[in-house]
């Protein structure tokens, strides 16, 4: 009974491998995630780190020499050929240096549209640099008629981030995990398809059901061979993000990625009831196909659904202790946990597991008797 | 031994088998011959029990099939309707996988690959994968995944269709080859000629139901017609899809 069930396991695994196309989908969606990842961390970090130089125009910059150069330290500057300037205009007037020697309040403007939202970082910049100029001055005038600069600072703010670095690194690295859980779904379903659809469409499935092999068997046999695949693009994925993310300088954004072997052994196995799950759902969607085309349109829109209750989980941070059970959810949540650098439970994922691997055991019935309908296998 | 009682099976609208009954010895080639959709297909599938039938029974060996299809299913050996090969596989791989579905192990099975591989003469092409097999040779693999497992019984669902000179031999050979080796042979067919030169025992079914059987001499006989050809004709009451 076993060794039937490996034959046919081995069979497809051999069929899968010499299959390029089942073999390069497998590993493209593994390799995808993580990269895609990281070139949006670095693209982001240079973003955040790197301050870039706001150009405005100046008018009048040669009636406040100091004050500009000011400006230029905190790197806002006239615009020119090279850099133009954007669509905000500082105006300082004639009289800029007599009002400020007679301590008159001195009109600067700052024009743009202020309904331009894409503007709005740069403005605040200028705004800002302004403001701490002006301080700076009536600091100097306090001091020179002896009072002390404090006495006009009633408030001080201070900031503390509460996040530390491992739940920053969460609300991040949560869509690193989306692709692991991703490429788990779609490594296996080239194969899963073949091995259903693709049977039928090479007329190999009648044969195949006459031999004498309980059809249980079969589709457990056929279920494994596809979520082999399933797992060890996965693996690959949690392989790979730690090694992407060496090239990428995190810890500028304040991020701390620890993503020991450990972790990644305790993802890999609360992974291995997923993929089952998922192969069976691939089976039982394409064994009703004629072929392999209408398989991959039915797969593509029955994936959509845990595809999209992960990405909603992952932007809304919903939570409800449900979601710890089901598949998909309770998976996703052991994944999170694990970068949030907290502790798993260790119940609730073997309870999560347990019901995946249960709704696995139910679908593999249902596809069992589906092989065994006439009218779904000779389509009658 | 091949045997169906009463087998019945009716599809939406269309009465498939209406009470067949008929029995295929061992030692014997029996021929199903039938017009295009007289129920041949539908027949073997549920012998096979693939198709469970609305009444009556098949057996094989005396085995009943929808009672016991797996049972059925290692008695007999398999050459389907619409057969596909595992176009990755080398013939060799394809024919050991069916003999490992059928329980073969180790030395056994690489034995059983072994001779069938010779007894078909197709040494040259065992270890190449299948896609981009000729017709001839696609079918030796088919026949070869059907006997590996040295079946008593064989099933063939129109096996000559679309087959050259060369393959034709090659069948023919063969089938003859079990029959001396006292095996049930039961294959169908709507070419009359096919039937009359290669069968013993010759069922004629019409509209799911045996209409004559006998010899191919025998039914002349009995129809006092000089050719198989006019008896099968006077025996179906038309010419419709029947090829000559």
């Amino acid at each position: 009974m076993s060794s039937v069930f490996l034959t046919i396991w081995r069979k497809e695994m051999i069929d899968a491998v010499r299959d390029r196309r089942s073999l390069m989908a497998a590993m493209s969606y593994a390799l995808f995630g993580p990269l895609l990842m990281a070139v949006a961390f670095l693209v982001l970090i240079k973003d955040v780190v790197s301050e870039r130089d706001v150009r405005v125009h100046i008018d009048g910059a040669e009636y406040a020499p100091a004050l500009v150069e000011f400006l230029e330290s905190r790197r806002i500057l006239a615009g020119n050929d090279e850099h133009p300037a954007q669509d905000i205009w500082l105006t300082i007037p004639e009289d800029y240096q007599s009002r400020l020697e007679r301590a008159r309040p001195i009109p600067i403007i700052v024009r743009s549209d202020y309904s331009e939202r894409n503007l709005q970082s740069q403005r605040s910049r200028l705004e800002s640099a302004l403001r701490e100029y002006n301080q700076t001055i009536a600091m100097h005038r306090l001091t020179l008629r002896g009072i002390s600069g404090e006495v006009i600072q009633p408030l001080r703010v201070e900031r503390q981030d509460t996040a530390t670095k491992g739940s920053r690194a969460a609300l991040v690295l949560g869509m690193v995990m989306v692709f692991v859980l991703m490429s788990v779904f779609f490594s296996g379903m080239n194969v899963a398809i073949d091995t259903s659809a693709g049977e039928r469409e090479r007329n190999a499935l009648e044969f195949l059901l006459a031999q004498p092999v309980a059809t249980h068997i079969l589709v457990a046999a056929k279920m494994t061979a596809a979520a082999t695949f399933a797992i060890l693009g996965g693996v690959l994925a949690l392989l790979l993000i730690p090694a992407v993310f060496l090239f990428v300088p995190l810890e500028k954004l304040g991020i701390d990625f620890a993503f020991s072997p450990m972790d990644q052994l305790v993802i890999a196995l609360t992974l291995i009831p997923l993929a089952l799950f998922a192969s069976i759902l691939q089976l039982f969607v394409s064994f009703r196909a004629k072929s392999f085309k209408e398989a991959q349109t039915y797969i593509s829109l029955v994936m959509f659904a845990p595809m999209a209750a992960v990405f909603a989980l992952e932007f809304s941070r919903f939570e409800h202790p449900v979601l710890q059970l089901l598949p998909v959810t309770s998976q996703h949540h052991v994944l999170f946990s694990t970068i949030a650098g907290q502790p798993i439970a260790f119940i609730p994922v073997l309870i999560g597991g347990l019901v995946t691997l249960l709704l696995t055991g139910l679908l593999v019935w249902v596809v069992t008797r589906m092989l065994r309908s006439e009218k779904v296998v000779f389509g009658l | 031994m091949i045997k169906t009682e009463g087998l019945a099976k009716a599809y939406k609208d269309v009465q498939a088998l209406n009470g067949l009954s008929f029995t295929a010895d061992d030692g014997q080639i029996t021929g199903l011959l039938g017009p295009n959709g007289a129920g041949k297909t539908t027949c073997l599938r549920s012998i096979y029990g693939l198709i469970k039938a609305d009444a009556g029974y098949a057996e094989v060996d005396q085995v009943n099939a929808a009672e016991n299809p797996l049972e059925v299913r290692r008695r007999i050996g398999i050459f389907p309707d619409k057969f596909g090969l595992q176009e990755r596989l080398t013939a060799r791989e394809h024919v050991a996988y069916f003999a490992a579905l059928h329980g073969l192990q180790g030395q056994a099975l690489k034995a059983a690959v072994d001779r069938v591989i010779a007894d078909l003469d197709m040494q040259e092409i065992a270890d190449r994968r299948t896609a981009g097999f000729s017709q001839g040779q696609r079918m030796k693999v088919a026949l070869a995944q059907a006997i590996v497992h040295q079946p008593q019984n064989l099933i063939l669902d129109e096996p000559s269709r679309g087959l050259d000179v060369m393959s034709t031999r090659i069948l023919r050979q063969l089938l003859y080859r079990l029959r001396e080796q006292g095996r049930c042979i039961l294959f169908s067919s709507h070419v009359m000629q096919e039937v009359a030169a290669l069968c013993d025992h010759v069922v004629i079914m019409v509209a799911g139901q045996v209409k004559a059987e006998g010899s191919p001499q025998a039914l002349c006989e009995r129809t006092g017609k000089a050719s198989f050809e006019d008896a099968f004709v006077t025996l179906i009451g038309t010419e419709e899809g029947i090829m000559l």
